[in-house]
């Protein structure tokens, strides 16, 4: 399967002893500056030279020389030498193929084998030996290995403790964004007056890919506010302005949505009785008027049920039938983000740090015991229930939660995506989370451990993804995006360039980059803190032809035109064909949404009140959700309407490109659901063109050469009509696709035939396990 | 499970039978009983009873009996029913009777499915016989082996009394005898039963000669690879009833694998506690861990690790392979099927795979997932098979060998399964098939990739069934239909087009030469 090619002459100097390595020598040595590539205001701190970057664990043949470097940003290994086996790279324009970015560093591990020692690495620490090893443990899963064997050794102990020193910063303000955006601006400042240029600043965020025009809503302003309550054609709904300058909380955005019936007065009053002063916030509203609401704890005990009240009627105001509110109480229903936490460690543990062999015997119950998948359905199956209500019980719904910007983000925007078929496409998904996560307050800074504090990481944010991507799995014809997508998403959490990942609240963003803009003696003019780049703007990362791998092919978009007798219809005619399938039947009963409650650990913070509904009706509420369940999926599914997820143990799966897409043993070369996606997409390009010819043709015959032809939403082309059937399977598709294993040393080799690598090979690398801790 | 009630229909039976008989082609309609019959099915009796559905529990019905199947037929017709009819069409569980049904079946189909294999050409097809393989006809009548089909491909320089020498020492006289050989390396994949050790050690130099033959048609390593299925203990407590495995002392240049791979009993068992854990409901809580405790997908796992091993060695270690059991007719089946489904592609086609059930015996419980466009057929078409594995509709599955086929003229009295599938063969078509030459497919045999067959294992329970059909192949198909409408439309748009412009300097006449010429453009 692999072409074991001949090892590479390899990069080393005359000067050095012989290396105890089985390379052939190359006399000639290269002189050759290795210079790193670097982002406007990037700094290299520290780098070593002759350093060696292990790529197979049983075997230094494939290794390769460079030059290692630590800067403010990234660590980097800078090589001439290709990489040996890999067949496929997915670049991203910010890094180099073999960087790591500082944030994307979870722990650093220095080796000294000669005296069997080694240690963690935190930072301002000492190292009492010259490190003959460098073993990077990743956030996203890799492990990268680096020997110094031939490096001087002063200068490979410096890196290491740079490394350490800049991967966990004690500041936010050390962050890179902040240098990156802080030159940004100084540069801007020397060419036109203080407006940092182009895409660095706004942010809005173009879209994915392939001549998408749109921006996406950031919910910075009154008017995203504004545009949303149209969208959703929600009455009785306002946009506040009483945080502007985030005068009332510093964890709400400036603008936000209420019940028109609320006074900015009665809000300000009311505010002080809720956790973090986080008030009823309007999400979302159903076209029948039930509307999606978040809001923090009533603190203050004497004060709950008159505000309360107040709350709940406004709420039924809001609402053209005046229907009541369901209050669901997700500290109470879901598990806690220290549970959300733990379950996440041990699946890490499970996918990377143990031995493949040795886990695949337990591997189902090993699964079943991280509870990942059965935290991931609790949020589903809850989403699901809350769904019920917004859609046939025409309830708006409360999430309740104590400070409302955890767990209410995750089933906020669940509730959303299943709901509203907006919320699947690209654009409309990238402002769920502006609106549910960014601007709602979510912690990216503590959840994503950005500055190494641990006791407040927790993955909700992936857990979203993952949530997402089960929904995707199970209807791949509702969604605008491609699992690559949520993949590639996730990754960006951990790249310190775009604001969007990067702070607590809104406030946090203003309130830092000002400090910072001051100190850099940056002017900032009328402007409310820095612009960082947005994560959005997809374009800083990816060229577009890479952005078109977002796209999923087997989307039915709304405006996908049909042309039927001549004229052009929207597909969602031709669609009577796709849902006159049978899709299956009720998946609730036992073995579907609706059994009890799950008998999850309980958050045991803040005892409720008992809730206004008498409990009557809650239970007759209950009765009637699983006929509900039950019909909605005995009836073929509209994909531009609501989506169920299917939740019993056999739907809810392991998000394996996600999880497994840099272990070599769990690759599947040339196989995988993405053979399926490169046909599909072959057949969806050629689908495009041909409409687009017909358009044309309608049009002017004339001008049929003319206009858009070149461009594509796919990755895959079909090179002309009706080759679909010929084209074989590319030979860099795998499983992994689009990232690869190679380099990552989970570890074993990724040498051989895959029998070879599947049954011998059991070597264990240099196991950090054996040696003595220095400490 | 049902409970009788009137008994006063039943005598009613001679009578609907000889309604019956009147009508003639296709699936039968009766109206007064609407049971949809097979041609020379016959109903023997029917009764009124109350079904206790485990799903969607008691439904009144009337169950009909008849020379193939029990079927039972709701009396309600209210919508809430409805679904419960619908499903209650699914369970039609066939009857052990007598004459089988297989030889009463009159179903006409437009192809013959017993056509389908043929194995000379079979053979032909891989390139033999060749200087070093023969095809020996020895068993026509199945002296040598009455387990063996009539047809077999030995080595070139095996004399016939070579190979009734070697009879006597492999169990049940079951010989090595060529499966498959590599299109370009000549490599070969040999099936056989235990050789028949005892307790003694036991040699035969005919055996290890006959492997030695086996092994020079191979020049390319020194060694013949001899892989036992078996878990290497069994292997050993196989010695006491008079098998065992080859010594290191008797075959020098042989090397011998065990693959772990358990007999039928304790695949058997765990294939029940998988029925346990999805019938009549699906362990819900601990789903994971209940599917782990059945040890099925281990078992999946081990026959597909065995099979890549088969398909490694032959292929990329260059070296001929001997497969083994006991007696060389369940687990080697397996390893031989599968191993020969990664190696050749041809197998991977609707017709191939037909062949390679016919040649090679298989049961087969996990598909190949992994690889979505390597397969030209669907998962209906392995449910189908599966399915009529055990309906005794067609004589394909019937008796054990060809010998007892053979005496019962199974291909002259029933009908074959393929004839069937062949009559409606896009129906079993797998649309994302890329037809692929010599590739050789590597699947990843770990628990991380296996999944329980959940369309097949957990089909009936209402509540799991997953989206049918698959809206990934549905949405393929969609967009197939949507390329041939555009198609079309283009080239009328072309033609209405060209008559307006009387002489348009550049428009192509149809889409297809137009297509490449754009493109250019760009």
């Amino acid at each position: 399967m692999f072409s074991l090619k001949p090892p590479r002459p390899t990069f080393r100097s005359y000067l050095l002893p012989p290396p105890q390595t089985d390379d052939k020598i190359n006399s000639e040595p290269k002189i050759k500056k290795l210079e790193p590539v670097l982002l406007p205001g990037e700094i290299v701190v520290n780098e070593v030279n002759f350093v060696r970057k292990c790529i197979a664990t049983d075997t230094s043949q494939y290794d390769l020389w460079g030059k290692l470097i630590c800067s403010n940003f990234k660590i980097s290994f800078i090589t001439d030498d290709p990489m040996p086996l890999q067949k496929f790279h997915y670049r991203n324009l910010l890094l180099g193929e073999h960087d790591v970015p500082l944030t994307c560093i979870e722990q650093i591990v220095t080796v000294n084998d000669h005296k069997r020692k080694q240690k963690v690495l935190g930072p301002n620490q000492k190292l009492k030996f010259n490190p003959t090893e460098l073993i990077i443990y990743c956030k996203d899963f890799r492990i990268v290995r680096f020997r110094f064997d031939e490096s001087g050794p002063e200068s490979a102990k410096k890196v290491c403790l740079a490394i350490a020193h800049y991967s966990q910063p004690t500041d936010l303000q050390l962050l890179f964004a902040f240098e990156y955006v802080g030159k940004k601006y100084h540069n801007s400042a020397n060419k036109i007056n203080g407006i940092p240029s182009g895409d660095g600043g706004g942010g809005g965020g173009n879209g994915a890919g392939g001549g998408s025009s749109q921006k996406t809503p950031l919910f910075e302003t009154y008017s995203d506010w504004d545009r949303e309550i149209k969208r959703t054609g929600a009455s009785g709904w306002r946009v506040c302005s009483i945080n502007e300058g985030y005068m009332i909380s510093t964890c709400l955005p400036e603008y936000f949505v209420v019940p028109s019936s609320l006074a900015d007065q009665d809000l300000k009053i009311f505010s002080h009785s809720f956790v973090g002063r986080r008030m009823p916030l309007w999400c979302w509203s159903h076209s029948n008027g039930s509307a999606l609401v978040r809001m923090a704890l009533i603190r203050d005990a004497r004060q709950q049920r008159k505000i309360d009240q107040r709350i709940c009627n406004a709420i039924t105001k809001s609402h053209p039938q005046r229907s009541d509110v369901y209050k669901s109480d997700l500290d109470k229903t879901l598990p806690n983000i220290q549970e959300v936490q733990a379950a996440f460690v041990k699946l890490k543990q499970l996918c990377v740090n143990e031995p493949f062999e040795e886990t695949e015997e337990k591997w189902l119950s090993s699964l079943e015991n991280t509870r990942w998948l059965e935290y991931v359905r609790a949020f589903l199956k809850h989403s699901a229930e809350l769904v019920y209500m917004l859609e046939s019980k025409h309830l708006s719904v409360v999430l309740q939660e104590e400070e409302g910007r955890d767990l209410s983000c995750c089933v906020a925007s669940l509730v959303q995506v299943m709901l509203d078929p907006y919320f699947r496409t690209i654009i409309g998904f990238q402002s769920l989370i502006q609106k549910e996560w960014v601007m709602a307050g979510y912690q990216f800074l503590d959840r994503c451990n950005h500055l190494k504090r641990s006791e407040k990481e927790s993955p909700l944010f992936l857990l979203f993804l993952d949530a997402t991507w089960q929904l995707l799995e199970q209807y791949p014809a509702a969604f605008e995006f491609s699992e690559t997508y949520l993949a590639v998403l996730y990754d960006s959490t951990r790249i310190s360039l775009f604001g969007t990942f990067l702070f607590n609240s809104p406030h946090q963003r203003v309130k830092q980059s000002t400090e910072f803009a001051i100190s850099k003696n940056i002017q900032l003019g009328d402007e409310k803190g820095l612009k960082f780049p947005s994560v959005w703007d997809w374009s800083l990362q990816f060229t577009a032809k890479d952005r078109t791998l977002f796209h999923n092919p087997f989307y039915i978009g709304k405006s996908t035109p049909c042309v039927h007798n001549g004229s052009v219809k929207s597909f969602k005619r031709t669609k009577k064909n796709y849902s006159s399938t049978l899709r299956g039947m009720p998946s609730a009963l036992k073995n579907g949404i609706i059994s009890d409650q799950e008998l999850l650990p309980r958050r045991n913070s803040l005892i409720l009140k008992p809730k206004p509904d008498p409990p009557q009706q809650t239970n007759s509420q209950n009765s009637d959700m699983e006929p509900y369940f039950r019909e909605w999926f005995s009836k073929p599914v509209n994909l531009h309407g609501v989506i169920l997820p299917r939740v019993s143990g056999t739907h809810i799966k392991l998000w394996k490109l996600c999880y497994l897409r840099w272990v070599p043993e769990a690759q599947i070369s040339l196989g995988g659901s993405v053979t399926a996606f490169h046909k599909l997409s072959l057949l969806a390009d050629e689908v495009d063109v041909l409409s687009r010819m017909l358009r044309q043709q309608r049009s002017d015959p004339l001008e049929a050469c003319h206009g858009e032809l070149g461009q594509s939403r796919m990755y895959f082309r079909a090179s002309g009509p009706h080759d679909t059937d010929t084209s074989g399977t590319p030979e860099f598709l795998s499983s992994s696709f689009p990232f690869s294993p190679v380099g990552n040393l989970c570890r074993r080799s990724i040498l051989g035939t895959p029998l070879s690598k599947f049954l011998s090979g059991a070597k264990i690398w240099l196991s950090t396990e054996t040696l003595a801790n220095e400490d | 499970m049902a409970s009788a009630s009137t008994s006063k229909y039943n005598s009613h039976s001679l009578e609907n039978e000889s309604i019956k008989r009147s009508s003639r082609d296709g699936v039968n309609q009766d109206l007064t009983e609407a049971v949809p019959r097979l041609p020379g099915e016959t109903l023997i009796t029917d009764k009124e009873v109350i079904y206790i559905c485990p799903f969607n529990g008691p439904i009144k019905g009337r169950v009909y009996i008849t020379n193939y199947r029990l079927y039972l037929r709701s009396l309600e017709t209210s919508e809430a029913n409805q679904l419960a009819s619908q499903f209650l069409n699914y369970h039609r569980f066939p009857v052990a009777h007598r004459p089988l049904f297989a030889f009463l079946n009159e179903e006409k189909f437009n192809v013959d499915g017993w056509t389908v294999y043929n194995p000379v050409e079979e053979y032909r097809r891989q390139g033999l016989p060749n200087h070093h393989w023969r095809i020996t006809f020895i068993n026509k009548c199945y002296e040598l082996c009455d387990t063996y089909p009539a047809l077999l491909v030995v080595p070139y320089r095996a004399s016939d009394d070579d190979l009734r020498r070697v009879a006597t020492f492999r169990s049940r006289n079951r010989i090595p005898v060529l499966s498959w050989i590599h299109p370009e390396n000549k490599t070969v994949i040999v099936r056989c039963s235990q050789p028949l050790v005892g307790m003694s050690g036991k040699r035969n130099k005919d055996d290890e000669k006959y492997l030695d033959v086996i092994r020079e048609t191979n020049k390319q390593i020194s060694k013949l690879t001899i892989y036992d299925a078996r878990p290497s203990v069994n292997a050993v407590a196989n010695k006491a009833t008079g098998g065992g495995y080859e010594s290191d002392d008797a075959y020098h240049n042989a090397e011998l694998f065990f693959l772990d791979i358990h007999n039928i009993h304790v695949m058997r068992e765990s294939l029940k506690k998988v029925k346990d854990i999805v019938y009549p409901n699906v362990e819900e809580s601990h789903w994971l861990s209940s599917l782990e405790s059945t040890h099925w997908l281990e078992h999946i796992k081990l026959v597909l690790t065995g099979a890549i091993q088969v398909a490694d060695k032959v292929s990329s270690g260059k070296s001929s392979v001997l497969v083994h059991c006991s007696d060389g007719w369940d687990r080697t089946a397996q390893l031989t099927a599968l191993a020969m489904l990664m190696l050749d592609s041809f197998y991977r086609s609707i017709e191939g795979f037909e062949i390679l059930v016919q040649k090679e015996w298989i049961s087969f419980g996990h598909k190949f997932a992994s690889f979505p466009t390597a397969f030209e057929f669907n998962e209906q078409f392995l449910i189908i098979i599966l399915d009529h594995l055990y309906s005794c509709r067609f004589g394909t599955f019937l008796f054990n060998c060809e010998s007892a086929r053979e005496r019962q003229k199974v291909t002259e009295r029933t009908v074959s399964l393929w004839s069937l599938i062949n009559s409606n063969k896009e129906k079993f078509k797998n649309p994302f098939y890329t037809k692929e030459i010599n590739r050789v497919l590597y699947p990843v045999a770990s628990m991380r990739h296996l999944e329980l067959w959940v369309n097949y294992y957990i089909r009936w329970n209402p509540r799991i069934k997953q989206q049918q059909p698959n809206p990934v192949e549905q949405r393929y198909m969609e967009l197939l239909a949507l390329r041939d409408e555009y198609i079309k439309r283009l080239e009328e748009l072309q033609l209405a087009n060209s008559a307006k412009l009387s002489d348009p300097p550049t428009s192509p006449s149809s889409p297809s030469q137009m297509m490449p010429h754009v493109q250019t453009h760009f």
